[in-house]
């Protein structure tokens, strides 16, 4: 009797699918010719997989926080350590002249820069990572990159709320000035995703992006308005500051709580730039190799 | 109505590549470029599989039979040419894809049935029966990292029964797991079936293929051999292993020194209820089996050996033994001599392969292999492995042990699945 029961479910499962499907036929779900998807292609696999994206970035998040002892916890503290530390090392050892506030110019900064340098670490190998995954199954290969994106928003939010909590107490009073970090989310996100999309695709092939992007990230710091103000800066630094697509976002963070050092527009507009241009790289990257990136994992 | 697996021409190049492309070694050249082979693993495949039909693809290692179902599956686009399939496809390469250790049986099921292609509302009004079928009860809000395997694989299998494919795709995995899992899964692939899934199955267990597939095809270097019912698509796969097996099984390790030695008829023979040898192509498993070698020396020789081998289907060395060390005896030039093996089948059902070598006497050099023959195993349904070790089991009881089994008792007599060729 013992055998009959997984028949009878399977059958009930089986009836419930033909009351799903109706009558119409099946859709072709697999219709290739040569090895190049295409965005139009890319853009229908997206959208017929879009709760996929959901799932796999509630499961990273689950492994990420929720099974881990204190693992919310961690995800404010570290943050907040990192730029205290930041903070007391530069104001108190290195002198670093800011008007005012420093700390919270440092926590400003550094809630944008660490969800970049998160989701790009994360991001940049997602699609390796995941050949678990994609190399025994089809479903569009940019939505790990994305995931990565998308879960990072949690850390930063967490920090954002810190941040706000944090500012009166450290002396800042926050006001209107706050509808910078709508503008400031968006434009992170945007930049952000640009450059996962194209170092995700690139470590695919170039194996050692992982060490590329990690050197980088210690030096961009550096150029990212998030320990000094630009203000303070001239010359060749200056120049890199200014077209560095993250100066943009850092800033609309700072005019959110202690107020912008550059023009908005102008570091804004950078931003946007290289967004648009990463973007547009990821997706072109994505969209010509998103069926082959099996092959070399 | 149309067909549910379509493809046009298609064939598809790997890159393969020495060294590991880096970013910086490139852009900065140290290297002239990242040196690379180019290889073709499956070439000009037309194909055509209908709604509803079981479909086998079988070859030969690396002949190309994981990448058409890569392709299949559409995990990899073809380089040339069009690959169309009608339906949800579930590669059963995907039992347990997207499982994490750390998260609940239940959480996994959501994950890995929406990688399957299941909207969240499907698996939801699933997950009861999902539960059901792989027995794992309360454990379903466990973390997986506790599971057993068995658990683990029939919680992965469940999912991907329950994405009610159209078109399922099975490998290997299936070979993997205890024997009733085995059995459970054909079970489930039987019924999927009769509701009208297409079934393609690339497996090396040619017996599965010839239980469960209406037509077969064979893959040799990528490219399409033969295309016909298992049988026939077996039997052409014998003569690939045949015409290739002269190089492999050549190597011996030893240089080969033609022109002394010619294998001429090498057979495999079988008693009947009478006690005649015959030859044949069928054994029951745990009887005596003759091989039978011809041979002519071209040059005088003192002595010499002769070593067979036994490979099962998928090529793998099952047994080797030789004369090395019992001397043979002398062959003049233009002499004909025979050689007699007799050994007792203990193996388990299934196709297997003998071949021939002939030695110097000194090991230093082969003289002569012939092509192999094959011979089908039959009998022991239900031994699994390499070898039949013919376990005889009985249970203790107070007043001593009552026999359950003992194949070595029925084995011997000779069934009427003997015939002659
Ligand atoms: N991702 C890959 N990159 C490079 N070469 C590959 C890749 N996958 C398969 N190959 C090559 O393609 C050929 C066919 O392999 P495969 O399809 O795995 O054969 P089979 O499944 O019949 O053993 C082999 O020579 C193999 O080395």
């Amino acid at each position: 009797m013992g055998r009959l029961r997984p028949l009878r479910t399977l059958m009930t499962a089986l009836t419930s699918e033909l009351g799903e499907r109706g009558a119409s036929p099946p859709p072709l779900s697999v219709d290739l010719h040569g090895s190049a998807t295409g965005p139009g292609g890319l853009a229908r696999a997206v959208w017929a997989h879009r709760e996929l994206l959901g799932i796999l970035a509630r499961k990273e998040f689950h492994v990420r926080y929720r099974r881990a002892t204190f693992g919310v916890l961690w995800a404010v503290a570290l943050p907040v350590l990192q730029s205290l530390v930041l903070a007391v090392v530069f104001s108190k050892v290195a002198h670093i002249r800011h008007a005012s506030h420093y700390p919270v110019f440092v926590l400003s900064g550094m809630a944008a820069w660490l969800y970049f340098a998160m989701a790009l670490a994360g991001g940049s190998t997602s699609i390796v990572d995941g050949s678990d995954l994609s190399s025994r199954v089809y479903f569009p290969r940019i939505l790990l990159p994305l995931v990565q994106v998308a879960t990072n928003l949690y850390g930063l939010l967490v920090t954002v709320g810190v941040l706000v909590a944090l500012s009166p107490v450290l002396g800042v009073g926050l006001g209107s000035g706050l509808v910078y970090l709508v503008p400031g989310v968006v434009v992170l996100v945007l930049v952000t995703a640009g450059f996962v999309l194209v170092a995700s695709a690139l470590h695919v092939y170039f194996r050692d992006i992982r060490y590329v992007v990690s050197a980088a990230l210690m030096m961009w710091m550096y150029v990212t308005p998030v320990i000094y103000p630009p203000a303070d800066t001239h010359g060749p630094l200056r120049a890199a500051i200014l077209a560095n697509p993250l100066t943009g976002v850092v800033e609309l963070f700072h005019a959110s709580t202690v107020g912008a050092t550059v023009s908005l527009a102008a570091a804004v507009s950078v931003s946007l730039a290289w967004a648009a241009v990463l973007l547009v790289a990821g997706v072109s990257l994505h969209s010509r190799f998103d069926r082959v990136f099996a092959d070399l994992l | 109505m149309s067909a549910a697996i379509e493809l046009r021409g298609v064939s598809k190049q790997f890159t393969k590549y020495v060294d590991t492309p880096m970013l910086l070694t490139s852009m900065l050249r140290f290297r002239p470029g990242t040196r690379r082979d180019r290889i073709w693993a499956v070439q000009d495949l037309d194909l055509d599989v209908a709604p509803g039909e079981s479909f086998g693809v079988i070859g030969r290692n690396g002949s190309g039979k994981s990448t058409l179902m890569t392709l299949m599956a559409g995990i990899t686009a073809p380089s040339r040419g069009s690959v169309r399939v009608r339906g949800r496809v579930a590669p059963l390469i995907a039992v347990g894809v997207g499982f994490h250790r750390e998260l609940t049986g239940r959480e996994n099921v959501y994950v890995n049935g929406s990688i399957l292609g299941l909207s969240r509302r499907q698996i939801d009004r699933r997950l009861e029966s999902i539960v059901d079928f792989a027995e794992v009860g309360s454990f379903i809000d466990t973390p997986v990292k506790f599971y057993s395997s068995g658990m683990f694989v029939r919680l992965g299998f469940a999912v991907a029964i329950h994405a009610e494919p159209e078109v399922l795709i099975v490998d290997e995995v299936l070979a993997v797991g205890d024997m009733a899992f085995q059995v459970k899964c054909y079970d489930r692939m039987k019924e999927l079936r009769s509701s009208g899934a297409t079934v393609v199955m690339v497996s090396h267990a040619l017996g599965a293929v010839r239980r469960m597939c209406e037509r077969v095809l064979l893959l040799d270097r990528g490219r399409p051999v033969a295309v016909g019912t298992a049988e026939e698509a077996i039997a052409a796969y014998h003569d690939v292993l045949s015409a290739s097996r002269e190089i492999t099984v050549g190597e011996s390790g030893l240089r080969h020194e033609p022109d002394v030695v010619k294998i001429g008829a090498v057979e495999v023979l079988a008693a009947d209820e009478r006690g005649c040898w015959w030859r044949t192509g069928h054994v029951e498993a745990g009887t005596q089996v003759r091989l039978r070698v011809e041979g002519t020396a071209v040059t005088d020789l003192d002595d010499l050996v002769v070593a067979l081998t036994v490979l099962g289907a998928d090529g793998s060395v099952v047994y080797a033994d030789s004369t090395a060390g019992h001397p043979f005896g002398a062959v003049g030039a233009g002499e004909c001599f025979t050689a007699l093996g007799s050994f007792c089948c203990r193996l388990p059902t299934g196709t297997y392969e003998v071949a021939v070598r002939v030695d110097r006497a000194d090991l230093r050099t082969t003289l002569a292999f012939a092509a192999p023959v094959s011979f089908f195993v039959t009998g022991r349904n239900t031994v699994a492995g390499l070898a039949d070790l013919e376990t005889a089991f009985a249970r203790e009881e107070s007043g001593g042990t009552a026999v359950v089994h003992d194949p070595s008792s029925t084995a011997g007599v000779a069934s009427g699945s003997l015939y002659l060729s």
